[in-house]
């Protein structure tokens, strides 16, 4: 809500109650529009609700209803109504004019008054019928709107759900990969190194050049972004000589970074990979820097890997 | 200038809306001329019982007559009398009953009222009950009107608008309820102005000292006043609970005034109970923001209170008198659903620019309008100019003389509920973007 930053001077109440109407809007249609609501509700009810329990054409059934059989008229009663006569209006006066009589033998006031009040309650009751199954059918729109939000979060439990368990099976395979196989690569790792140092020779040089230029390059990227995090020169060093684990899953095949499963095999670009990761890896090591633990069991070749 | 106030209650304790109204006014007006207040002895606005002695004390500063009521109100008889003239057609004598039965009615105060000839003006406070309505009757050309009135059906009782053209002069609250007053009585000759009523708000308030006593360390918004259904709170409570369920907040709800509903016992809800002034004005300094939930206002003190403190006020914006003052002085929200109330907070919540500068402006609005010596100018204001045309001769109108026995019970009147619904409604914008028809707005209102 940075959005409300003001000044004293430039403070429009109205102004800001429009944009948080609009915000209420705008949230309250984030899934469905209300038009798209009343054609689930009509349409497609029977697939979240049970129909034998809600029914969503409330109204039109009320409309058929109603004209079938109308409501009866209602009556007017009014103060004059008891004494009226639509034959001899001057029989209205002389009852009006004997009325204090009447009065000796019971007070037609409080008559007057309910009936004239059930006449006000009837005609309140008829204006009210639409406006109850119109609250009806709204409530049924909101059942059926809570129904599909039900439905699609349990959508998407679900896959949150499988996607946790991919990821613990998969950080499991990776914690199987560093405790069996640490020792095995770690004496060869100096030797590279330390065999380029000695020939002195100008690919050498370059290749650790190049392979210092990636892992800075690899350094700054996030882990798990691009699938390659900082340890994966180690990784990929690893990879390039050992099977991977039981119970380590294969990643999905990604066309764009190349099968990352040929890596382990003598496909293109495989032996440029090993030996820059081979590189790469003794620097680590030389350098006195912790080893990393591999974010993936197989990573693809190093230079697959660059932007 | 000799002036007498009258009013229902009144006392140093008495904290009801228009009383305290009463008192300010009364008080504040002894400073310039020779004030009486005259009252009734009850204390409790339900029953309208004697409960304090009738005669003559003094309080702060300000010679107070008390008079008993004749009678206790009955609230049976009152809700019957109440259905007949709100929803149904009915007459006169009827609403003289249903006067009678509201209270308090206090003969002996409307006697005394037209005996004290020596009074200039007198200025009656609450247009609604028995004292206002027979008392401005009975000292005619010399009664000036504060009507606080709300927007409920006690407007459209056919009593009032001969009582609203009939005094010299009404001092209004706020420009919605001159509206609706001139829309229900057609009184617009009448002399009036728009004045509401000013507050006694400590120069120094002290923000940490109500932390430390009370124990409240995370930031909070406060309602003050009685926590009662009428008043909005019971609404308020769902709102800030959704509120707390739907944000990662840290925000509290503080309540301060006596309860008539229960409290939901919530974390985050903190009820405090009455509190002295001192505490008051320091919660509402150390507030966040003052939230006021109320659908019916004719005038809000506590949220001036707020204002003169500079902090926002989050308002109920179904209340018409609510709504105009926040646009009006560009210091308050409002919310219209428990959506705009969630998100509006959220707004005052997070941004801090917003609440400040809401608060700067509501500072300078209570500045400009609310602070005492514009009040107290406007009243002077208004005598002399009454004065004035008194000395000039000017005809004053007289009351007009109830019908006759016939006429009195002829059931002609209709539902003071209709009358309310036919009004116009909404808040009185400045680029009078204002009144909106009262059907549209009854769609917007609850049921």
């Amino acid at each position: 809500m940075t959005d409300f930053s003001v000044r004293s001077d430039s403070v429009d109440v109205e102004e800001i109650m429009r944009q948080i109407r609009a915000r209420v809007r705008e949230k309250r249609g984030v899934d469905y529009t209300e038009e798209e609501i009343r054609e689930l509700a009509s349409v497609r009810l029977e697939r979240f609700l049970d129909p034998s329990k809600v029914r969503s054409g409330l109204i039109e059934e009320f409309r058929r209803a109603r004209q079938v059989s109308p409501p009866p008229e209602n009556y007017d009663f009014e103060e004059h109504t008891l004494y009226a006569s639509h034959r001899l209006p001057l029989l209205t006066r002389i009852r009006r004019l004997f009325n204090p009589v009447l009065k000796l033998f019971f007070n037609p006031n409080p008559l007057i008054r309910a009936l004239h009040l059930q006449s006000k309650i009837n005609q309140w009751q008829l204006a009210r019928e639409p406006l109850d199954y119109e609250i009806m059918s709204n409530l049924v729109l909101e059942v059926t709107r809570l129904s599909i939000e039900v439905k699609n979060l349990k959508v998407r439990l679900e896959s949150v759900a499988t996607r946790l368990d991919f990821n613990e099976h998969r950080a499991r395979a990776l914690e199987g990969v560093v405790q069996y196989r640490p020792d095995a690569e770690a004496p060869e790792e100096p030797e590279a190194g330390a065999e380029a140092e000695a020939e002195g020779d100008e690919e050498g040089r370059d290749a650790r050049a190049a392979a210092r230029k990636r892992r800075r390059r690899r350094g700054r990227r996030r882990p798990g972004a691009g699938g390659a995090g900082p340890g994966d020169d180690a990784a990929a060093a690893r990879g390039a000589r050992a099977i991977p684990l039981e119970g380590a899953v294969p990643p999905p095949l990604d066309p764009a970074r190349g099968d990352p499963r040929r890596v382990e095999g003598s496909a293109p670009g495989g032996a440029e990979a090993t030996s820059g990761g081979a590189g790469t890896a003794a620097e680590a090591t030389g350098a006195g820097q912790p080893p990393h633990p591999p974010t993936s069991a197989t990573t693809p070749p190093e230079g697959r890997d660059e932007p | 200038m000799k002036l007498g106030v009258v009013v229902q209650r009144y006392g140093a304790d008495v904290n009801g809306g228009a009383e305290l109204h009463a008192r300010y006014v009364a008080e504040h007006l002894a400073r310039h001329h020779e004030v009486e207040v005259w009252t009734t002895c009850a204390r409790d606005y339900v029953t309208w019982a004697n409960e304090r002695p009738a005669g003559v004390e003094d309080v702060n500063g300000v010679t107070v007559r008390r008079f008993p009521v004749n009678r206790p109100r009955d609230p049976v008889d009152f809700g019957r009398r109440s259905t007949v003239v709100f929803d149904t057609v009915h007459s006169v004598a009827d609403e003289l009953g249903w006067l009678r039965s509201e209270g308090p009615a206090s003969s002996a105060l409307v006697g005394h009222a037209a005996r004290a000839a020596d009074r200039d003006f007198v200025i009656f406070f609450s247009y609604r009950y028995y004292h206002a309505w027979h008392g401005a009757r009975a000292v005619p050309g010399r009664a000036l009107l504060v009507p606080t009135a709300e927007r409920d059906p006690a407007i459209g009782v056919s009593l009032f608008p001969s009582l609203f053209r009939e005094v010299r002069a009404l001092m209004y609250n706020s420009f919605e309820e001159r509206a609706m007053i001139q829309a229900v009585s057609g009184n617009a000759a009448v002399p009036g102005v728009v004045v509401g009523v000013g507050s006694d708000v400590p120069a120094h308030v002290d923000p940490a000292r109500f932390r430390r006593q009370f124990g409240i360390d995370a930031p909070f918004i406060v309602y003050v006043g009685r926590v009662d259904e009428n008043k909005g709170c019971k609404e308020l409570f769902a709102h800030f609970q959704q509120y707390v369920r739907s944000s990662a907040t840290r925000l509290s709800l503080v309540v301060i005034g006596n309860a008539m509903m229960p409290v939901p016992a919530h974390p985050r809800i903190r009820h405090l109970g009455f509190l002295d002034d001192r505490d008051k004005f320091d919660a509402m300094a150390a507030a966040e923001a003052l939230v006021m939930p109320s659908y019916f206002e004719s005038l809000s003190m506590v949220a001036l209170e707020a204002w003169a403190l500079g902090r926002p006020v989050l308002a109920n914006g179904r209340c018409d008198v609510l709504r105009g003052q926040c646009v009006r002085s560009n210091a308050g929200l409002y919310y219209e659903s428990a959506g705009e109330f969630v998100e509006v907070l959220r707004a005052l919540e997070l941004s801090r620019s917003l609440r400040h500068a809401l608060g700067r402006n509501g500072h300078d609005y209570f500045v400009r309008h609310y602070a005492w010596p514009v009040i107290e100018r406007k009243y002077l204001d208004m005598l002399d100019r009454l004065r004035e045309d008194d000395r000039r001769g000017r005809p004053r109108s007289a009351p007009l003389p109830l019908p006759g026995w016939f006429g009195r019970r002829r059931r002609d009147r209709p539902p003071a509920a209709d009358v309310l619904a036919s009004l116009p409604t909404g808040p009185v914008l400045p680029s009078s973007r204002s009144v909106s028809p009262a059907s549209a707005e009854r769609r917007r209102r609850p049921a």
